[in-house]
C-alpha cells in the first residue's frame, strides 16, 4: 500500500549522561520512499538509526513504525526491519552460507538454505565457499552483510553507511538493489557521508547537525551534486 | 517479511550456531579445561598426600575450578558475540529476546558439562576419590550447580557485553552472587563423597534449586532491559 505512513517521529530526544545526541527530531516518511540522512560525524545519525532499529530507547518523544510504537511494541517492529550497522553482525568462524542460514532461521525464512544461496549469488559471493567470513575482505563482508539485511524481505531498511568498503562494482550492484527495493515499495532510510551516491538514490533529504534536523525536504529533481554540496555546507557547521 | 519462528526453534538455532563455532575452534573448551586441570593439579601438590585432608578439600577445589572456568568461558563467549556486534544482530532478529538468554544458558551449561565430564576422571585419580560409586547423586548436584552458574553468568555477561571494562565487570558481579550456590554445592558434594545419601543433603539441594529458579525468573524479567542500550 504505497503512500501509507511508515515512520513517524515526534519530538524525539536522546541523552547520554550529559550529552544530548538528539534534540527534538520530527520526521514523517511514507512507505516506498527513500530518505537520506546526512551530517558530520557526531551529528546523531547513528543514534537516530539505533532508535528506529529498537536498539535504543528515546529519552523523550514518540517513534512509530508501521503504526507500532517503537518502545511498547518493539517486538512487532523488529521483524519488519533490515538493519545494516557500522559493524556487519556476522560471525567470523562461520561460512557466508552458515551466517545467512542462521539469521534466516531466526527470522523464520522458509527454505533458509536455498534463499541463502540465492542471496549470496545476488551479492556476488560464492554460495558454496567453505571459507570462513573472518578471512573475507572488508568489501566481501559488507556484501554479505547486505545479503543478511535483505534475506527476510524487510519492509523498512535502515542502512548506516552502506557503501563502506565496497568497490565500484559492488557499489553499482548495491545501487541497482536499492532501486529494485524501491520499485518493490520498500521504505529505505540510509545515512551516508557520500553526498553524490546518497543524492542519486534518495527521494528525501535530511541534514542533521548537533542532534537537530537543520534541513528536511524532498530531493528536488533539478538538484545536482554541486547544488547539494552547497546546501550541505550551508547547513553543517 | 516472514513470520517469526517458534521460541524453541530460535533457541535451537542459536545453540547450534554456538556449538558449531566451538566445534570448529575449540577455544572455549580449551581455555576452560586447561584451567580446571591446572587448578586440580596445583592444589593437589599444595595439599600434600594425606588422604583425609584430600577428601575434605577436594570438593571445594573442584567447585572453585569450575567457578573460575565458568568466568573464563563466559568472557570468551561474550567476546565472540561482541565482535562485529553480532549480539545486536541477533537481538534484531528476535521478537522475544529471552530466546537469547535461554540459548546462552544452555550453551554455557554444555561447555561446563563437557569440561566437567573430562575433568572428573582426572579429579578422581589425582585426589584418590571414588567418584564413580556416587556418580548419580553427584551428577544431580553438578547439574543444579552448573545451571545456576550458567544462569547468573549469562545474565551478567550480557550486562557486561557492551562495556569497556567487560573483563573486570563480569567477575565482579558474578563471583559474589554465585557464593551461596557454590557453598551449597561444595557441602553437598563433600557429604556425598563421605558416603551420605541424597536424602541427607536435601537442604543443600533445595537451596540450589531455589537459587536456580529465583535467578531464572529474575533473568527472564530483567533481560529485555539489560540488553537495551
Amino acid at each position: 500500500m504505497s503512500g501509507e505512513m511508515m515512520v513517524r517521529l515526534q519530538g524525539v530526544t536522546k541523552r547520554f549522561a550529559h550529552v544530548w545526541a538528539l534534540r527534538g527530531i520530527d520526521l514523517e516518511l511514507r512507505r516506498g520512499r527513500c530518505l537520506g540522512i546526512f551530517g558530520a560525524n557526531g551529528a546523531g545519525k547513528t543514534t537516530l538509526l539505533n532508535i528506529l532499529a529498537t536498539l535504543a530507547r528515546p529519552s523523550s518523544g514518540q517513534v512509530t513504525i508501521a503504526g507500532y510504537d517503537a518502545v511498547r511494541e518493539a517486538d512487532k517492529i523488529r521483524p519488519l526491519l533490515g538493519v545494516l550497522g557500522h559493524r556487519t553482525y556476522l560471525y567470523g568462524d562461520l561460512t557466508a552460507s552458515e551466517n545467512l542460514q542462521f539469521y534466516g532461521r531466526l527470522f523464520g525464512v522458509p527454505n533458509a538454505h536455498q534463499r541463502s544461496q540465492e542471496w549470496l549469488h545476488s551479492v556476488g559471493l560464492d554460495p558454496d565457499s567453505r571459507q570462513r567470513v573472518r578471512t573475507f575482505s572488508r568489501g566481501m563482508q559488507q556484501r554479505l552483510a547486505i545479503a543478511r539485511v535483505l534475506l527476510h524481505e524487510p519492509e523498512l531498511l535502515l542502512l548506516d553507511e552502506p557503501y563502506t568498503g565496497l568497490d565500484q562494482n559492488a557499489v553499482g550492484r548495491l545501487q541497482r538493489l536499492l532501486d529494485d527495493l524501491q520499485a518493490a515499495d520498500r521504505t529505505i532510510i540510509l545515512s551516508t557521508h557520500d553526498l553524490a551516491r546518497g543524492l542519486a538514490v534518495c527521494d528525501e533529504i535530511l541534514i542533521q547537525s548537533r542532534g537537530k534536523v537543520v534541513y528536511y525536504e524532498e530531493a528536488a529533481s533539478d538538484l545536482d551534486i554541486t547544488g547539494f554540496e552547497q546546501l550541505y555546507a550551508a547547513h553543517v557547521q | 517479511m516472514f513470520n517469526s519462528t517458534g521460541f524453541f526453534q530460535q533457541v535451537i538455532a542459536i545453540l547450534a550456531k554456538d556449538l558449531r563455532t566451538e566445534w570448529r575452534t575449540r577455544e572455549i573448551f580449551t581455555f576452560m579445561f586447561v584451567f580446571t586441570v591446572l587448578v586440580i593439579v596445583i592444589f593437589n601438590f599444595a595439599i600434600g598426600a594425606d588422604p583425609e585432608t584430600m577428601r575434605k578439600v577436594a570438593p571445594g577445589i573442584l567447585w572453585v575450578a569450575l567457578l573460575f572456568a565458568t568466568v573464563l568461558g563466559l568472557q570468551r563467549t561474550a567476546q565472540l558475540e561482541s565482535e562485529e556486534d553480532c549480539f545486536q544482530g541477533m537481538l534484531l532478529a528476535l521478537r522475544d529476546r529471552s530466546v537469547v538468554l535461554i540459548a546462552k544458558v544452555l550453551v554455557n551449561m554444555c561447555y561446563l558439562l563437557v569440561v566437567t565430564l573430562c575433568a572428573l576422571p582426572l579429579f578422581s585419580i589425582w585426589f584418590r576419590i571414588d567418584v564413580a560409586s556416587h556418580l548419580g547423586p553427584i551428577c544431580l548436584v553438578l547439574t543444579l550447580g552448573m545451571a545456576g552458574l550458567s544462569l547468573v553468568g549469562t545474565l551478567f555477561s550480557t550486562i557486561s557485553i557492551n562495556t569497556r571494562t567487560r573483563g573486570l565487570l563480569l567477575p565482579l558481579l558474578f563471583l559474589p552472587l554465585s557464593v551461596p550456590l557454590t557453598i551449597s554445592a561444595v557441602y553437598a558434594t563433600t557429604d556425598l563423597l563421605q558416603g551420605k545419601r541424597l536424602a541427607d543433603i536435601s537442604d543443600y539441594l533445595t537451596l540450589m534449586s531455589v537459587y536456580d529458579i529465583v535467578f531464572l525468573v529474575l533473568s527472564l524479567l530483567v533481560f529485555d532491559s539489560v540488553v537495551e542500550e
